[in-house]
Order: structure tokens, then C-alpha cells, then sequence
């Protein structure tokens, strides 16, 4: 006998069950209930944005912030043309472009915490280097390391190696919320993924 | 290429390291509350912001809404006060407009006598402009109004004048 899960019921009057669309309209209005389940459903996607692009969780926290708020305030102005994820995507994105250039080379590392799951990946043990000079290195300073090299990206390019390969984003995303094509996105991606080769080469088996 | 491949393979588990790094626990229970919250605290300085602009460019009426915040019996009273003034100046406004066609359709010369003036003297309003004579023409053309009626060499005729019927008609 198979056993089926328990379906969740959705009530589509609550803001929880309303679709996206439904949910920027009653936001439009100035309904704060819509606009927070909003943010609820893209929390997380925008802060790790954010924060991978700026390796420090206070700054993440505010830029992810005034993201949603600035989206909020520029509500009337979204034609829909896009979804309204990418929309806040692209929003987001410039905010922490614009902060990273205002901050310039001045770096402060604030990094989050591993989760639990990180040493039984058998994928990322495997890549501590047996001949890097710092043998004992450990996941933590290997976190360390990618952080660094992931700075001395441009912002740009750093950007595209976060959409791509940590958030997964497709290149046709990426080249929307970038407002670029998608040769531009290929490119950079090339170009940032030799870059970190380079930089972490020493630390990690990537060749 | 295929070797580039396999080294960006590398690099990409490499980049998942960055997936296991997670804000402190709980982080996101109030994150969407903090937003709401900013977002209300924004609207209610605007509100504010707005309040002040007004006390400082018009004290008057903030003060008059402050009277009727503590009163709300005058406001009743003053839009009563309100709505008869209003239909005191339509009812005011027709009358004189009445007034001003009336004078309007008796100036046109249509006797054929040719002698306007002469016509006009039926009404009360022309006929002390008719029994003046003093060579004043009534017209409801403010342009034309108290422009002497110029010979052809520029002798004045006298002291003929045009002169808005309105003016006449509040005379007397």
C-alpha cells in the first residue's frame, strides 16, 4: 500500500495560498500582510545573494533590507515585464553593487557559520589539498580562502559566479538581472572560474 | 576545453562550500517582520514629515484641524455654513447672469428705426440712460467700455461714452 503525504491545505484568501501575482496586486494597494509573505518567500534567496557577494552577514542583513523596502516603495512601478522575483533580483543586485563600490577594497569579513552537513560532504573533504603547504588545513580555512579569492573578483564577475555556481541560476537569469546578454554572462563566467582556479589552487585539489 | 571542464567541475564543488554557510539560527523567523516594520516606521515619519511641512507653511490650518479634532460638532456646522455659501454665490451668480443676458438682447439693434438708444427705452435699466442723454452707450464689452466714440478726425463728439450695462444697472 502506498502511502501518500499529507497534502497541505492551501487557502488561497490567506496570503500564505495566494499566488505571486495576486500577492504584488494586493501589495500595490499598500497591503503590508501581502507584501510580507513576499518577503518570506524570497528571504533567503535575496540574503544569500547578498551575502555571498559581500561575505559579511551584517552587511547582508542591511542591503537585503532596504532591497525589500525599496522594492515595496517602487511597487507602482513594476510594469511586470519580468516576475517580480527577477524584478527584486535586480534591485537587490544593484544595491549591493552600488555598496561594494562605495566600500571599495575595504573588506570585513563577518562570515556565517558551516552547517552541520558541511564535514559529511565527501565532495569538499575530498578537495583539501594533501599538498598544499598548509596540510592541515580544515573546511573552515578553506571557507576562508574561497571568501578571499572571491573578493579580489570584480563585482561583476563575482556576481556571476554567485548566481551561477552557488545559487544556481540559469544564464538567461543571470543576463536579465544583469541587464546583459548572454555572451556577457559565458564570458565572465570563464573568466571569474579561471581567476579562482588560480587563486585556490594552493589550497584545494581543482586540478 | 574537456580539461578546463574538469577543473571547473572541481571548482564548482569547490563553490559549494559556500551553500553550507548559514546565518545564526532563527535569523530569518523575524527577518520579514524587521521589513514590515521599517516599511510601517518609513510610511508613519512620512505622514509626520508632512505634518510638519504643513505647521510651518500654514499654522492656521493646522490649528483649525486641531479644533476640530477636539470638536467634531463644529465641523458638521462649518460644512452646513460651507454648502450655503455656495449655493448663496450659484444662486447670486445665475441671477446676475439673467441680469446681463436680458441687457444683452435689448442692446442689439434690431428696430429699424437704426436709433438703438431709442429702443431701449422700453426697459427701466436704459431708460435713465435714455432720459440722461449725457452720450454714454451702454455696452456689456468691459473692452470697449468708457472709450470715447472718436470722430473721424479725432473730435470726441462731446462726451459720448461707452459704459458697462452692469455698472448702470448697480446705480441706481
Amino acid at each position: 500500500m502506498i502511502m501518500s503525504e499529507p497534502v497541505p491545505i492551501v487557502d488561497s484568501n490567506t496570503p500564505g495560498g495566494m499566488l505571486e501575482g495576486d500577492l504584488v496586486k494586493h501589495a500595490r494597494r499598500g497591503d503590508l500582510e501581502a507584501y510580507d509573505e513576499l518577503v518570506k518567500r524570497y528571504q533567503q534567496r535575496i540574503y544569500a545573494t547578498v551575502y555571498h557577494m559581500t561575505s559579511n552577514h551584517e552587511d547582508a542583513n542591511d542591503i537585503a533590507q532596504d532591497a525589500f523596502i525599496k522594492a515595496y516603495s517602487a511597487l507602482k512601478s513594476f510594469k511586470g515585464g519580468s516576475t517580480f522575483y527577477t524584478w527584486l533580483y535586480r534591485i537587490a543586485v544593484n544595491k549591493t553593487i552600488n555598496f561594494l563600490k562605495q566600500r571599495k577594497n575595504k573588506h570585513h569579513f563577518s562570515l556565517n557559520d558551516l552547517d552541520f552537513n558541511t564535514e559529511n560532504n565527501p565532495d569538499l573533504v575530498a578537495l583539501i589539498s594533501d599538498k598544499t603547504p598548509v596540510r592541515e588545513v580544515g573546511l573552515t580555512e578553506l571557507q576562508k580562502k574561497l571568501n578571499e579569492a572571491l573578493m579580489k573578483l570584480s563585482e561583476p564577475h563575482r556576481m556571476v559566479v554567485v548566481l551561477h555556481d552557488v545559487q544556481g541560476q540559469s544564464h538567461e537569469e543571470i543576463a536579465e538581472i544583469m541587464n546583459c546578454n548572454i555572451g556577457t554572462v559565458r564570458s565572465r563566467l570563464f573568466y571569474a572560474r579561471q581567476q579562482l582556479q588560480g587563486y585556490l589552487s594552493e589550497y584545494a585539489k581543482l586540478a | 576545453m574537456n580539461q578546463n571542464e574538469q577543473n571547473f567541475d572541481a571548482l564548482k564543488k569547490l563553490l559549494q562550500l559556500k551553500q553550507h554557510e548559514v546565518p545564526p539560527p532563527g535569523y530569518f523567523n523575524h527577518f520579514s517582520g524587521q521589513v514590515v516594520s521599517r516599511i510601517r516606521a518609513g510610511e508613519a515619519s512620512y505622514s509626520q514629515s508632512m505634518t510638519e511641512k504643513l505647521q510651518a507653511e500654514a499654522p492656521w490650518l493646522v490649528s483649525i484641524f486641531r479644533i476640530f479634532e477636539t470638536r467634531p460638532g463644529l465641523i458638521g456646522t462649518f460644512a452646513t455654513s460651507l454648502c450655503l455659501l455656495l449655493v448663496g454665490v450659484v444662486v447670486f451668480a445665475e441671477r446676475s447672469e439673467h441680469a446681463s443676458k436680458n441687457l444683452i438682447a435689448i442692446s442689439e439693434p434690431t428696430a429699424p428705426t437704426g436709433n438703438a438708444v431709442a429702443s431701449l427705452s422700453a426697459t427701466p435699466l436704459v431708460a435713465a440712460i435714455d432720459n440722461s442723454n449725457s452720450g454714454i452707450v451702454a455696452s456689456t464689452n468691459p473692452v470697449t467700455s468708457l472709450q470715447p466714440t472718436a470722430t473721424l478726425f479725432g473730435q470726441s463728439g462731446g462726451s459720448t461714452l461707452f459704459q458697462p450695462a452692469g455698472f448702470m444697472a448697480t446705480g441706481h
